[in-house]
């Protein structure tokens, strides 16, 4: 779904008034074209046309089932290590298809990150998690790596909880602080795009809001792709968001306008409770 | 839970409506009372203001537990959003019924210009326009609401020729004065209740399309 009609369309209904106009800046970070998805003879995603602007939040919701991971797992190629997954159409990064034959995945994986459901720390200290990614890369000097370790703890809203426990084990930390640990090590590595596949679900409402408000923090630096089952989040949190039923994508367009008056019934159906 | 929402949204959407009648019969009584001089029906018009004031509070209230309760969205949300503000242009219907019907006492011993003037086509006018209006929010249906910004041109049009009547009558007769300054001042009361059904048809569109309009 075309991006610029909806932002063009914000721009007539808001003529005169300034601070809700279309930046020059906005434009397109990640594009899917006619992206098909298959496990085994299961279609889990049907001609998926989408564009996701930069420095923005963009939430994905829909029932169980609809394909809303599957969706967010293809913009990194997530799926590629699940049996029997077969992709066809592109996703484009930057205007390069991320399929293509030639892509190094492992690098499209540094710039597009990932944040899953349960935190997953490594077993290791907090200080190691955060500096796994930048020695893999080859960063070596101590002093570099601790100034990684701060920004990225600062960034993840976690510095001052744990700056004085960085060699405690990871797995002391409770589970809110735990993945906001998983997003200052996915920060450390500088993606331009995190993907969050439902990451407050395991977490009480407390750790839940910290979360929400580093997403909204971050969108300053980069663009979040966030799954979320709870559509109050999903209103919160993102400035875009994508309905999708049964592996289409039925309804794209600003968080207010699909929160407020949607324009499909289907969409409106579901997140009404109307559904079944 | 969502099924727990929609019939508690129908339930509130019942004490809207019976607000909005008792509103309107308030107006309606008031405007027989005024022209009767009837101070029992006027006195029976000025007790209910309560009721409206009750009623106002309750559903004020119920809504803003729903919407913490269930974090409506959508129509759901377009609903509970536009009855909070539909009451409150109900209570002022209603307020300007008692406002009205306090008038008779005033009045009892006042003679009336000949005619009644044309308060009460003014009148007539203005209560199919709240009618229309409640039937539009009662059946979020448009179609009743479709012509009313130029029917409320029409009150206003009505509002200034009963304030040039009445002047006229003043100059007449001076035994009029005070009959045709409290006319005066109704045909202001009933112009605003036309602002109010028009300010109830903008909230019932945003209810049905999701977009603000201004009927002027």
């Amino acid at each position: 779904m075309d991006v610029k009609a909806i932002l063009n369309e914000r721009k007539e209904s808001n003529e005169g008034d300034k601070s809700q106009k279309v930046k020059s800046s906005d434009s397109i970070i990640l594009e899917c074209r006619d992206l098909n998805l298959w496990y085994e003879d299961t279609q889990a995603l049907k001609n998926i046309n989408l564009e996701l602007l930069k420095n923005h939040v963009t939430a994905i919701i829909g029932p169980s089932g609809c394909g809303k991971s599957t969706l967010i797992r293809s913009f990194n190629r997530m799926n590629d290590v699940i049996l029997g997954c077969r992709t066809e159409g592109g996703v484009l990064f930057h205007e390069k298809n991320i399929y293509d034959k030639k892509t190094n995945v492992i690098e499209v994986r540094k710039k597009i990150g990932m944040i899953f459901q349960k935190p997953n720390p490594f077993p290791m200290s907090i200080f190691d998690n955060i500096t796994y990614g930048p020695e893999v890369q080859g960063e070596e000097d101590p002093q570099k790596l601790e100034e990684i370790v701060e920004f990225s703890l600062k960034r993840a809203f976690l510095w001052d909880e744990v700056k004085d426990r960085l060699n405690d084990s990871a797995l002391t930390l409770s589970g809110g602080q735990q993945q906001r640990l998983c997003i200052a090590r996915a920060l450390a590595i500088e993606p331009e795009v995190l993907l969050m596949d439902e990451p407050t679900a395991s977490l009480d409402p407390i750790a839940t809001a910290k979360i929400e408000e580093l997403v909204f923090e971050l969108k300053k630096y980069m663009t979040v792709i966030c799954v979320t089952h709870n559509m109050q989040q999903a209103a919160r949190i993102s400035d875009f968001t994508c309905f999708m039923y049964l592996g289409e994508l039925i309804e794209y367009g600003e968080t207010t306008q699909i929160f407020e008056r949607p324009r499909k019934e289907l969409t409106e159906n579901y997140i009404t409770g109307r559904f079944g | 839970m969502a099924k727990e929402l929609h019939k508690e949204i129908l339930e509130l959407k019942e004490n809207v409506v019976r607000m909005g009648h008792l509103s309107l019969d308030m107006l309606d009584k008031s405007m027989k009372a005024l022209k009767a001089k009837d101070p029992n029906l006027a006195n029976e018009i000025i007790q209910k203001k309560d009721l409206i004031r009750q009623l106002d509070s309750e559903i004020e209230a119920k809504a803003l537990r729903l919407i913490a309760l269930y974090q409506p969205m959508a129509i759901d949300l377009r609903r509970l959003a536009t009855i909070l503000k539909v009451i409150t242009y109900l209570a002022r219907l209603g307020r300007y019924g008692k406002d009205i019907a306090s008038a008779v006492d005033e009045l009892s011993d006042k003679p009336y210009p000949a005619p009644f003037v044309n308060l009460e086509h003014m009148w007539e006018h203005i209560k199919k326009m709240i009618s229309n209006a409640l039937k539009s929010f009662t059946e979020a249906d448009l179609k009743y609401i479709q012509d009313i910004g130029s029917r409320d041109d029409e009150v206003d049009e009505m509002r200034w020729s009963i304030f040039r009547e009445c002047i006229t009558y003043m100059i007449e007769d001076p035994k009029t004065i005070t009959s045709c300054a409290f006319f005066a001042m109704i045909a202001r009361f009933l112009e605003r209740c036309g602002d109010n059904a028009c300010k109830i048809a903008e909230k019932v569109h945003y209810m049905v399309t999701g977009e603000h309009i201004e009927i002027t």
